[in-house]
């Protein structure tokens, strides 16, 4: 069961009509759009979600909505109780069932249009239908029931026609409509465009000569199902689709704001999402390892290389903006969490979360209370880079090191135990304690890692384990004997050096001038977060990352006096940053001994006890369990000293040889930015938005109540990013699959099933189909949310396959082709046409992955954070999925032909006709460039054949064989063209300047950058 | 509520006439936006139509704008604020003064006397550094606004909240909207235009795009010089060779029309290349000055010894053309001088001093020549920087950023010249008197040219999104 929102909460009469079947049941639905005059004639059962809530979200809800700051009159007409109560007056704005006794139609036909609703200033008008369906409605009964998008789809409905073939299915769907509509389906395309459609939109390059050939000359009854699966499993499906998704998650590779920084291995995660996509990994798995990929129960470990997958899932959280010195950190921060929580509501639910940031959402079920929710779950979670190269096989050798260490303590313990019975165990009577730090009054012990443990501190990674140093076996290099066994220091050595780790304190508020860290280490840092602010440096921030560069201990001091009353946590860890992208030398480690924060001066130490302790068989048993004190290590290393334990293990090499080999196997040396946990934080509610202006209680971390399930697990420690997934996932959210199916279908179609992709609430516009989305919905589901099969079941469809031509009467009523009558003409996207270009001049380079081609600059593309060298003209021939994505300097041909500036969640694209468009296909070099590679190629294939030679140029570019007239057509203008270069008729075929000026025009058709 | 409407809604019916009419009416002004709001619905058919051609809401004062945009923020306590207890405080602590806020630097100095002296001018006898001897000419067409205060103190946010309304990235510049709201008079030639005068401002390019607006409301970007605009230039070698290039081209296409029978978006896309030609012709001819006259040159600074206050020069005659030719909005970024741009962090003298040389004559000379001829009365001259920068010093000798007070002026249609709004407190350091936002500036500038700030809204992440976002008032005390 999903708990209903309150604003849906249902009055018990009405209760039967609220469960889930609604829109399956929906038969009589008639497209509605606001003001609309040619509108159908009014339904004859008038239905809340399709005809009624429309009307009253676009013209009532302003100021009669889920809202109460911009209430009137004390009236909300967005639920039900609220439209039936007692008004002041004494009157109910909606009788049910009685349209002449509710003071709403009183008052949306007023006579005086100073009484008239919507009220005059608002500028909105109902119109006669509008009216008039309002009445009905009441008339009727005035049925309530929650937004069509928070009822989930019916799953009953959904078995009932669950024996027929999908593909069948969704056909029948379609024709339903276009049947209604006395439509006619348009026939089927030619098989020309058929297999250029396919091709472009499943991998976004053009179908070759020879595959074109082959799908012709197959008759088999299949010809075009094995066409289809050539294309899905082809490695340029995923570089097509991953690019889809790379506009829903803002994806960019630098930081923008004044420097445009570089968003370090942001490639790793578009590299990772091609693969996901060729793989077909399920789109559940795909979203877990996005919203928590570094915490998997089961890691997703590469085939080939043997990478942890599922951990480059989180850099989609650290694809936003990045400013490097705001003068109000905390502004900063609430600006990077609202836009953490905008992408990820309208990536995996299309909802418009972000707008309860100052208010409760004006027309969707979301109050302030959930928007800051799930703002403390990405509060609770820090920045991080991570290891790209962690293996399954490094995770091993950890657990392997630490059976060889364990395997050494016990040899060791073993002997020990046996010598001790020698020993007094009377030395001291004294219990164990640890060394203490001076606590004066102005005095904080922040960790103290002399200890066994790491002091509530979270180590990440393998350098600093989960233990101190302390206890840890140390043999003499040359003769391999004991030396002793270490005190306690957390380590980022304790396996080898150059491990990736780091070390994180618990959150905390800056309350004294200083925070002091003792420690050594080799390029190493230290850095103090605050506000989870990590773009640390000059002017204002450099104090707050240092570096240590010491091989003895060292006291490194911070002065946070400008920042007391923040909220900080500590970092320390090997490596460091340089223009904010991190570095690990294999020679880097760092060792700390304790952190302490203070007023004035640094704190001294108390010596330690020197007391020994009493029971010498306790403290190696102790000790052998890694459970010892620090005062049992220095029993045992006096009596080491004094040989009354013995040092000398020769059993110890061949495993102490063992653990070096392991080591060195764990060195880290390639990163990329993602998220890990932090300490969990509950935010308080941000009045109006304003982070200076806090509420008294803070709101427990969690996600929208109007859609989670009242069983779900309420966040107790951690960030609660894993009961976020959980509740996205949750198999009765009603969003989550419906949303990606239709992600899916506006690829395909051009257009959703709901048409604004991204936002399914009540400002979202309807679904056309919505049977067919929720038949898709559980579709997807039961085929355990495969995306290649979805896109299967949807591109091996008639309604698919139909061709371009639009019967006239679909040109009459349908002109936006709503109904599918048949396939819409589609401009290819920017990619497309630039990689078509790259594909049919035969300059295209097909290698995958990899860092970013540098972006070509022009003159044209000035400012700060300019590069210092331009990339190939041509971005090396690699598709455009591998150009570099700078916020600041973007290529422009992609945004002019509408690639969508990364900065939210963009699932649709616009599609735009401006002259610029038509200026780089005129006269851009690299489009001249591409010309001239192609004219090449056709000169040096010797054909003297003009006739075949245009036939190969056609098909290549535009999959098809050119009609007789478009021959004679171009054998003229290639005369023309061959006059106007001076080229004597003999020379013609030979002639480069007449070749790229031909292939240059063909580039320059429509039909070339359209899908017909 | 006086919003008359200028021109009733076209019902669904005539929009669809007009759309419907294919070559050379709708599809091919929509290429810069003419027509604009109709055009946003040909691109997005079931939103609302009821919005349709609503602008302009009122009776427009201006027709276009000119953008002076001073990049990094000049100091006002130096330039049309000056604060004779500067002088007297000059080298005390600040601290000991007011209460001063974190800034960008962290590096506060002492009180800082502005380096320059200040006189009255004009009738209304508006006090003027020596900064610009030549604006201070233009006095009485100018209003003043002292009381100006930013959201923002970085150079990044605050330059994209001053050309969005919004200081992170992604919303659609003023720009845009203008064009998006009131479209382009001028079909060969974009309705937005942004002349680079050698600086793009932190935040790059992104302060001058359509954000979710369509891309054809976003910047042109111009340089003055032989190549203006990206990809303006022909590159066949051979006289005559592109028309037969484009001929073809379009045989054919016409073709595909015939036998697609439909496909608005197909034919506009031809069109596009129609207007794509002329522009060839129409961008290159903007930057030849041959026919502007050695006076009208000179009264620009384009003789001047400085090749800066050349280029900027050159920059405004520029600007001057574009407007004359119905370009809607056009920006003038500074030129490159030796000290950086307006953000004189330290040596406050020279650079200050560099860069105003650089703009002052050429401003002067824009402003006298559209007032010459006539294109004063409706063309609206915006002046101002980012933010501001503090009274004490940073360091010794710089000014860091203030985003609490700042001057910026406006000039021309509809605007009351002589006037001196708002005021600072003694040391201009704060507003204390008609603070005026930024969203303030945007909602009146809207308001001279003929839109309700409040009703020029395009549907985003489920919002109706303004320029002013949900503020914005109209400062009526400028207005004549």
């Amino acid at each position: 069961m999903m708990r209903l929102y309150n604003h849906f909460r249902i009055k018990d009469k009405h209760k039967k009509q609220a469960r889930p079947t609604v829109i399956f049941c929906l038969i009589a639905f008639t497209l509605f759009r606001c003001g609309n005059e040619y509108s159908a004639s009014i339904p004859e059962k008038v239905d809340f979600n399709f005809h009624v809530r429309p009307i009253l979200v676009q013209k009532c809800y302003l100021c009669h909505g889920p809202d109460p700051s911009s209430r009137e009159a004390g009236l909300r007409l967005d639920t039900f109780e609220g439209a039936t109560a007692l008004l002041e007056k004494g009157t109910r704005a909606i009788v049910p069932g009685h349209a002449e006794k509710s003071e709403l139609v009183h008052r949306i036909t007023h006579e005086d249009p100073d009484l008239r609703m919507p009220a005059i200033e608002s500028n909105m008008e109902l119109s006669e239908y509008e009216i008039a369906v309002l009445k009905k409605w009441i008339d009727q009964g005035t049925e309530w029931k929650p937004h069509w998008a928070f009822i989930a789809p019916d799953r009953e409905a959904f078995q009932k026609v669950d024996n027929e073939e999908p593909i069948h299915q969704i056909d029948n769907f379609i024709l339903d409509k276009i049947e209604q509509q006395g439509l006619e389906p348009a026939p089927q395309a030619d098989k020309n465009a058929l297999i250029r459609r396919v091709s472009y939109l499943l991998t976004g390059l053009p179908p070759t000569p020879e595959k074109i050939n082959q799908f012709i000359a197959d008759q088999s009854p299949d010809a075009y199902e094995k066409v289809v699966d050539h294309y899905l499993n082809s490695s340029a499906f995923g570089e097509r689709w991953a690019r889809h998704w790379m506009d829903v998650v803002r994806y960019a590779e630098t930081k923008g704001h004044e420097f445009d920084y570089t968003i370090p291995g942001a490639w790793k995660y578009r590299d990772y999402l091609i693969r996901a996509f060729n793989e077909d990994v399920p789109y559940d798995l795909l979203v877990r390892e996005h919203l928590a990929g570094d915490m998997m129960d089961s890691i997703r470990w590469n085939k080939e290389t043997g990478f942890n997958e599922s951990q480059l899932g989180t850099a989609f959280y650290a694809m936003g903006e990045g400013t490097h010195s705001p003068v109000d950190i905390r502004k900063d921060e609430a600006d990077r969490i609202d836009n953490m929580i905008d992408v990820t509501t309208k990536t995996f639910q299309a909802l418009t979360v972000s707008c309860a940031r100052c208010h409760d959402h004006k027309f969707d079920p979301i109050p302030t209370a959930d928007y800051y929710a799930m703002y403390g779950v990405m509060e609770s979670s820090r920045f991080s880079q991570r290891p790209a190269n962690l293996t399954f096989e490094k995770v091993e050798n950890v657990t392997e090191i630490a059976a060889v260490s364990d395997a050494l303590k016990n040899m060791v313990a073993g002997q020990w135990l046996k010598e001790s019975t020698t020993v007094s165990t009377k030395v001291s009577a004294k219990s164990p304690k640890a060394p203490e730090i001076a606590s004066h009054p102005g005095y904080e012990v922040m960790a103290d890692f002399r200890n066994g443990d790491l002091d509530g501190w979270k180590s990440e990674g393998y350098a600093f384990g989960q233990q101190t140093t302390l206890g840890e076996l140390i043999f003499d290099k040359k003769n391999k004997n004991l030396l002793k066994i270490a005190d306690g220091k957390a380590s980022s050595q304790q396996l080898t050096k150059g491990i990736y780790g780091a070390l994180r304190s618990p959150n905390f508020t800056i309350d004294k001038n200083f925070i002091g860290v003792k420690a050594m280490g080799e390029n190493a840092t230290v850095r103090i977060i605050i506000d989870n602010f990590q773009l640390i440096q000059n002017p204002i921030y450099g104090e707050l990352d240092k570096k240590i560069n010491s091989k003895v201990w060292k006291n490194i001091k911070f002065n946070l006096s400008p920042w007391k009353g923040h909220k900080a946590y500590i970092e320390i860890l090997p490596g460091t940053f340089k223009k904010h992208v991190y570095q690990l030398p294999e020679n880097a480690f760092v060792d700390v001994e304790y952190v302490v924060a203070f007023e004035k001066e640094w704190p001294s130490l108390k010596n330690s006890s020197n007391a020994e302790i009493t029971n010498v068989r306790q403290a190696i048993e102790d000790w052998a369990n890694n459970k010892c004190s620090p005062q049992q290590v220095k029993t045992l290393n006096n009596l080491l000293n004094k040989k009354i334990l013995s040092g000398h293990f020769p059993e110890a090499n061949p495993l102490l040889k063992k653990k070096k080999l392991l080591a060195q196997h764990l060195v880290d040396s390639t990163f990329f930015m993602g998220i890990s946990e932090g300490f969990g934080i509950n935010s308080p509610v941000f009045n109006r938005g304003n982070h200076n202006d806090l509420s008294k209680e803070a709101v427990s971390r969690g996600f929208l109540s109007a859609i989670t399930s009242e069983n779900a697990p309420v966040v107790s420690t951690g960030s609660g990013r894993i009961e976020l997934v959980d509740a996205i996932l949750d198999p009765d959210n009603p969003l989550t699959s419906r949303v990606m199916v239709n992600r899916i279908w506006h690829h395909l179609f051009g257009r959703g099933i709901v048409e604004t992709v991204d936002n399914f609430g009540l400002q979202g516009k309807l679904p056309t189909h919505p049977q067919l989305l929720d038949y898709l919905a559980l579709r997807f589901q039961e085929d355990k949310w495969s995306i290649k099969k979805m896109i299967r079941h949807i591109v091996m469809t008639k309604a698919f396959k139909r061709s371009v031509s639009a019967g006239s009467r679909a040109q009459k009523i349908d002109p936006n082709n709503l109904w599918l009558s048949h396939f819409p003409v589609r401009r290819l996207e920017s990619e497309a046409i630039r990689d078509g270009l790259l594909m049919v001049a035969g300059n295209f380079n097909p290698e995958m992955y990899g860092p970013p081609v540098p972006v070509h600059l022009t003159e044209f593309m000035q400012g700060r954070g300019r590069p210092g060298t331009s990339g190939p003209i041509d971005g090396d021939g690699k598709r455009s999925i591998y150009q570099e994505v700078r916020r600041n300097f973007m290529q422009p041909m992609m945004l002019i032909f509408d690639r969508p500036i990364p900065f939210s969640t963009f699932g649709k694209r616009n599609v735009t006709n401006v002259p610029a468009q038509s200026l780089i296909l005129m006269n851009d070099p690299f489009v001249l460039q591409q010309a001239e590679i192609m004219a090449k190629d056709i000169i040096s294939q010797n054909n003297k054949n003009i006739d075949t030679r245009l036939e190969y140029i056609y098909i290549k570019a535009l999959g098809r064989e050119p009609e007789q007239a478009e021959l004679e057509q171009a054998k003229t203008f290639i005369n023309t063209l061959a006059k106007s270069h001076d080229i004597k008729e003999d020379d013609v075929l030979d002639s480069l300047d007449v070749w790229k000026d031909y292939c240059h025009s063909v580039f320059n058709l429509k039909e070339f950058i359209y899908l017909i | 509520m006086g919003n008359h409407k200028i021109h009733k809604p076209l019902t669904r019916r005539e929009m669809l006439g007009i759309c419907k009419g294919g070559f050379g009416s709708l599809a091919f002004l929509s290429l810069f936006g003419g027509v604009s709001t109709a055009c946003k619905q040909l691109s997005d058919p079931s939103s609302t139509l009821a919005q349709l051609a609503q602008t302009p809401n009122y009776m427009p004062k201006a027709k276009n704008v000119i953008f002076l945009y001073m990049d990094g923020g000049v100091s006002q306590v130096d330039s049309f604020d000056p604060k004779p207890r500067l002088e007297k405080e000059n080298g005390e602590d600040p601290n000991k003064k007011f209460k001063v806020d974190a800034t960008q630097f962290g590096n506060v100095g002492k009180i800082l006397k502005s380096p320059w002296k200040f006189k009255q001018y004009g009738e209304c006898g508006m006090p003027v550094s020596e900064l610009f001897p030549h604006i201070a000419t233009c006095v009485d067409d100018i209003a003043l606004v002292r009381s100006m205060v930013s959201n923002f103190p970085e150079h990044t946010n605050a330059n994209y909240f001053l050309h969005t309304g919004s200081g992170i990235q992604g919303r659609p510049s003023m720009g845009a909207w203008v064009t998006y709201g009131l479209g382009s008079e001028n079909n060969n030639l974009p309705g937005y235009v942004v002349l680079d005068g050698g600086l793009i401002p932190p935040g790059g390019l992104d302060n001058f795009k359509s954000g979710f607006l369509p891309a054809s409301y976003q910047a042109s970007i111009l340089k003055a010089g032989p190549v203006p605009l990206a990809n303006i230039t022909p590159q066949e070698l051979v006289e005559g060779l592109q028309n037969q290039k484009l001929a073809f081209i379009k045989q054919m296409d016409n073709s595909l029309i015939g036998n697609l029978g439909h496909a608005d978006a197909v034919e506009s896309a031809i069109s596009n290349y129609e207007l794509a030609y002329k522009m060839q012709s129409s961008v290159p001819e903007l930057t030849e000055f041959s026919s502007e006259s050695d006076a009208t040159q000179k009264l620009y600074g384009m003789q001047s010894d400085d090749p800066h206050t050349r280029s900027y020069g050159a920059q405004c005659l520029l600007a001057r053309r574009l407007i004359e030719r119905g370009v809607r909005f056009v920006e003038v970024t500074c030129p490159k001088v030796k000290a950086d741009r307006w953000d004189q962090h330290g040596g406050l003298k020279d650079g200050h001093e560099r860069n105003a040389h650089a703009v002052d004559q050429p401003i002067a000379g824009l402003l006298k020549d559209l007032k010459s001829r006539g294109l004063m009365e409706e063309t609206l001259v915006i002046w101002t920087g980012e933010f501001g920068r503090t009274p004490f010093a940073q360091g010794s000798d710089g000014r860091d950023h203030n985003p609490s007070a700042f001057s910026m002026w406006m000039a021309g249609a509809g605007i009351k010249g002589g006037t001196i709004y708002g005021k600072t407190d003694d040391y201009g350091y704060r507003v204390i008197e008609n603070e005026v936002s930024v969203h303030d500036i945007h909602a009146t500038m809207l308001h001279l040219l003929g839109v309700n700030h409040e009703r020029l809204t395009f549907r985003f992440g489920g919002r109706d999104i303004r320029l002013t976002d949900v503020h914005g008032h109209i400062v009526h005390d400028i207005l004549a």
